[in-house]
C-alpha cells in the first residue's frame, strides 16, 4: 500500500518489479478511506468494526466491485 | 473481545500515543500484570493489534507501527510510523488533530511531504496503489 506521485509512477513500479496490479486512488480518496476507518481508533468505547460495517465504508467511498471485497 | 481483553488493547494504544512508540512486553506486564501476554495473543489472533512472529511485542497497533517504514507522520508535537500509506493519514484521523505525513515515491524516490489539514491531504496530487485484493489484507498485514 504505497504513494507515488502519479500512476504513471505508480504503473512503471509495478512493472519494473513485476507485480499485478491492484486499484488505485487519489490522495484526497485516502484521506476520507484513512478518516472513516481510523477515526474510532482511539476512542475509550472503541470496539472492533464489524466486517459490514468495513465493508459499507468501503462502498460508501465508491470502492466497489470483486478487489474491494472483505473476506 | 471481552471487556478484559479491550482493556488491554485500549492501554496499548494509549502508552503508544503517550509514548510515541510501541510499549514494550516488559512494560506492558509490569503495567498490567502475568494475564497481559495471553490477552496480546487473543488481541493479535482478533485483529485488534499484532504481534511480532513468535514473539510478544508489538509490531502494530494500526494505524501506528512499531518499527520504523517509509511513512512518518508527525501529528500533536509528536512523530510516529505509519505501517503504509493508509495508516499515516489514518494517525491523523485517530488522533482528530492536523498532521504531516513524508516519504518518498517507491519508482523515483522522490520526497513526497504532504499536510493533513482538516482532513483533506495539501497537496492533492499523489495516489494511493493497493497491490493486495481486500480479501486476502490479512493473510500477511506485513507485506500488505
Amino acid at each position: 500500500m504505497n504513494l507515488f506521485r502519479s500512476e504513471e509512477h505508480a504503473g512503471r513500479w509495478l512493472e519494473h518489479y513485476g507485480y499485478k496490479a491492484g486499484a488505485t486512488i487519489t490522495a484526497g480518496q485516502l484521506c476520507d478511506l484513512a478518516h472513516a476507518w481510523w477515526s474510532d481508533r482511539l476512542e475509550p468505547d472503541w470496539r472492533p468494526h464489524t466486517r459490514d460495517k468495513n465493508q459499507a465504508i468501503l462502498e460508501r467511498l465508491g470502492l466497489t466491485g470483486e478487489f474491494w471485497q472483505l473476506p | 473481545m471481552d471487556e478484559g481483553d479491550l482493556r488491554i488493547r485500549n492501554h496499548v494504544y494509549r502508552r503508544f500515543v503517550e509514548l510515541g512508540r510501541a510499549p514494550t512486553f516488559a512494560e506492558l506486564k509490569d503495567e498490567l500484570g502475568d494475564d497481559v501476554e495471553s490477552a496480546l495473543r487473543r488481541l493479535h489472533d482478533a485483529h485488534a493489534l499484532v504481534l511480532e512472529p513468535n514473539r510478544t511485542e508489538i509490531r502494530m497497533a494500526n494505524p501506528f507501527s512499531a518499527v520504523p517504514t517509509p511513512y512518518r507522520v508527525e501529528a500533536d508535537g509528536r512523530s510516529w510510523y505509519g505501517n503504509c500509506a493508509w495508516d499515516a493519514f489514518g494517525i491523523p484521523a485517530a488522533l482528530h488533530v492536523d498532521g504531516h505525513a513524508s516519504s518518498a515515491c517507491p519508482d523515483c524516490g522522490e520526497p513526497i511531504e504532504i499536510d493533513i489539514r482538516d482532513g483533506r491531504p495539501v497537496p492533492d496530487e499523489h495516489v494511493f496503489h493497493v497491490a493486495v485484493p481486500a480479501a486476502h489484507w490479512w493473510d500477511d498485514i506485513v507485506f500488505t
